[in-house]
């Protein structure tokens, strides 16, 4: 704009008014490439990089750059195949436990707290304000034997002697659940809350009884939210690895070892590029579900 | 340092595992954040940048060069040789005078031309405990230094066992006995786990050929069923009784067995291991006579009493054992036991041609055990 001040003003007048809209247009374009610059970086890049190393060879420690399937067939066949498959299948599980823990958790902060509603929230998400490996190294301290979870069960006369738990699978689904949760109530929590009330009365008025509305009403309208919640869990539920290390024994092993183990240790940069890949498509197939489940969702809230 | 799984400070051993975790990328980040506030000031000019495991030094020991030599020591820290050996060989790595490596990959740093040939004349060798030089990882001590070392071996309680645990087969048919079957901690590292097999057929892991790995592993993964653990070792367990036997080193199990008496320690035959964690120079280090004249300093019997108190593992200066005083307790197991034959012990050293068959078939077993 500075070189137009020097133009006089009634040419000035008409031009801003040309001007002005595709300048503002400027502005935001520049807002814009400002974060699409960083994932291009920081994101695009980095995955560029990792797609071209899943076709190329292992040289100790660095890549040969070529064009090979050998990556995908080791990934895809034997151990790593099975693994990756138990891995999909354990993400499933534990971010279907971690739901089945939520819902309850969120329809009774939408439904039956009123004046506590925040407080209700604030209990949630306090965990988040401590590091995850403390919290995770607590439930490791509580559930170790002479700890915390041994005492009280045995207060309680629901198990006699020492506590076994830790560096058990059942351990690993109870961390995964536990850190996950708060993630999952959240979204949950926001779908349930914005349903209206009157379609809840009129189900009510038309006859349905309170499992009907919840079946038929309550529970189809909450789509979005468990979709979401799925979404939040089950991916990086894919490539946990620090709750199978501290509480399962590192037995079983789970994808997101095997690929740490590639780059970290072997220094097989193809292999563990590969692993990445198909993770990603994973989440990919799983993202695109999800979207299918929430499509024409557009009402919901209003 | 090979069985980093049960690191040296191990009677914090879950600090040490969150600091392993956490705090050592915490550490690095601060330290390079805030660099002069851990240098000298004005009165020195020299620098001396150290690239080590977290925690390895004795403040007091760092405090006392940096009054002798107007320097303090900038330490930067790393929580695997892995995470050394991808910065010494970026360009990120330039800058560090001296590297602590750990045997096993100081063949892969000098071969990949990472570490400078050091001068012997600058530095007192034969004050050191001779065992620990001219080991297969480095002969001669051509790029390494001892800084102190620890051992494989097995923590168990012979009530489950039901007798001593002499040799590796003692170990894996205790583990079948239903008082020890499924509480048993085995390394998480390739080596450590399949090597004992190696050693009883009789073969060396530094030049055991793919399919023997592999053949050797077959044993570890029908003995996987037993186990319960490869995740670092927590002495409390031991000592509790969750865990009856356990592969780890001489440092956790003596804090075990400072918990609780009736527990044994051994180093079975016919092999073990020896891991040696080395100052090394990296090649290009820009204060080089700095950095010797702090291994001359280091290298002093009265530093490195006071090195060994604080690490918890052996430095390497000879007659450490009769400096120690009474007064520390179990103090022969800081030296591994009181029949320690350094002829039964063997190094690793990482091979690009197999160490990916070890991590693999180590993925493997943990997955049998699951």
């Amino acid at each position: 704009m500075s070189t137009l001040t020097s133009v006089p003003l009634d040419v000035i007048k008409p031009a801003r008014g040309r001007l002005g809209a595709p300048s503002a247009r400027l502005v935001d374009h520049l807002l814009a490439g400002i974060p699409t610059l960083w994932l291009a970086l920081f994101f695009l890049a980095p995955l560029g990089f990792t797609v071209v190393f899943s076709f190329g060879r292992n040289i100790f420690g660095g890549v040969e750059l070529a064009f090979t399937l050998d990556n995908y067939r080791t990934a895809l066949s034997g151990f790593y195949g099975a693994t990756f498959i138990r891995t999909i299948i354990f993400a499933a599980s534990a971010s279907a436990l971690c739901l089945a823990v939520a819902y309850p958790v969120a329809y009774f902060i939408a439904r039956h707290t009123s004046r506590h509603r925040v407080l209700a929230i604030v209990l949630i998400l306090i965990p988040y304000f401590s590091s995850f490996l403390i919290r995770v190294m607590s439930l490791h301290m509580l559930m170790s034997r002479d700890g915390f979870a041994e005492a009280v069960l045995n207060v309680l006369n629901l198990h006699s002697g020492p506590l076994d738990v830790l560096d058990t699978q059942t351990a690993v689904f109870i961390g995964m659940v536990y850190a996950y949760l708060p993630i999952a109530i959240v979204p949950l929590y926001v779908v349930l809350d914005r349903i209206p009330r009157p379609l809840l009365e009129a189900s009510r008025d038309l006859g349905a009884s309170r499992l009907e509305t919840f079946l038929f009403v309550t529970l189809p309208m909450s789509r979005p939210g468990i979709a979401t919640a799925v979404l939040l869990t089950a991916v990086p539920m894919l490539g946990e690895m620090v709750i199978p290390k501290l509480l399962g024994g590192s037995r079983g092993v789970l994808m997101g070892q095997a690929l740490s183990s590639q780059y970290l240790q072997s220094q097989n940069y193809p292999l563990g590029s590969a692993m990445a890949v198909l993770i990603l498509l994973a989440i990919a197939v799983i993202v695109a579900g999800l979207a299918r489940l929430t499509k024409g969702f557009a009402e919901v809230g209003q | 340092m090979v069985d980093r799984s049960s690191p040296p400070k191990s009677l914090l051993s879950r600090r040490t595992m969150l600091g392993l975790l956490g705090a050592a990328p915490a550490t690095a980040a601060l330290s390079a954040a805030f660099p002069g506030s851990l240098r000298a000031n004005a009165a020195g000019t020299g620098q001396l940048n150290i690239y080590s495991w977290p925690d390895y030094f004795s403040a007091d020991n760092l405090a006392t060069y940096a009054k002798k030599s107007g320097v303090t020591p900038n330490i930067t820290t790393y929580d695997s040789n892995e995470t050394l050996f991808a910065k010494l060989n970026s360009p990120a790595g330039a800058g560090f005078d001296i590297v602590i490596p750990s045997s096993s990959w100081i063949k892969q740093l000098a071969d990949k031309g990472l570490l400078a040939e050091l001068d012997h004349t600058r530095l007192n060798l034969a004050s050191l405990d001779q065992d620990l030089l001219d080991r297969d990882y480095d002969r001669g001590n051509k790029y390494s230094i001892p800084k102190d070392w620890g051992l494989l071996g097995v923590v168990y309680d012979p009530e489950a066992t039901g007798g001593e645990i002499k040799t590796w087969e003692d170990f894996f048919k205790a583990g079948e006995r239903p008082e020890v079957s499924g509480k048993i901690r085995l390394s998480d590292s390739g080596w450590e786990t399949i090597g004992t097999e190696l050693w009883l057929q009789g073969k060396d892991w530094n030049t055991a050929t793919v399919e023997e790995i592999k053949a050797a592993g077959e044993r570890l993964k029908s003995f996987a069923k037993h186990v319960k653990s490869f995740s670092g070792l927590d002495p409390n367990a031991v000592a509790n009784g969750s865990i009856v036997m356990a592969q780890t080193n001489q440092g956790t199990a003596r804090a075990a067995i400072g918990l609780n008496p009736k527990l044994k320690w051994s180093v079975p035959g016919p092999f073990s291991e020896l891991w040696v964690d080395n100052y090394a120079i990296p090649k290009n280090a820009p204060n080089v006579d700095q950095a010797y004249d702090f291994l001359s300093f280091m290298l002093q019997p009265d530093v490195q009493l006071a090195e060994t108190k604080y690490v918890g593992f052996p430095a390497a200066v000879a007659g450490l054992r009769e400096k120690i005083g009474a007064d520390t307790p179990n103090a022969d197991l800081i030296f591994g036991g009181k029949d320690l034959d350094f002829k039964k012990l063997t190094s690793f050293v990482v091979n690009p041609e197999t160490i990916g068959t070890y991590l693999q078939v180590q993925t493997e077993i943990q997955a049998a055990a699951g």
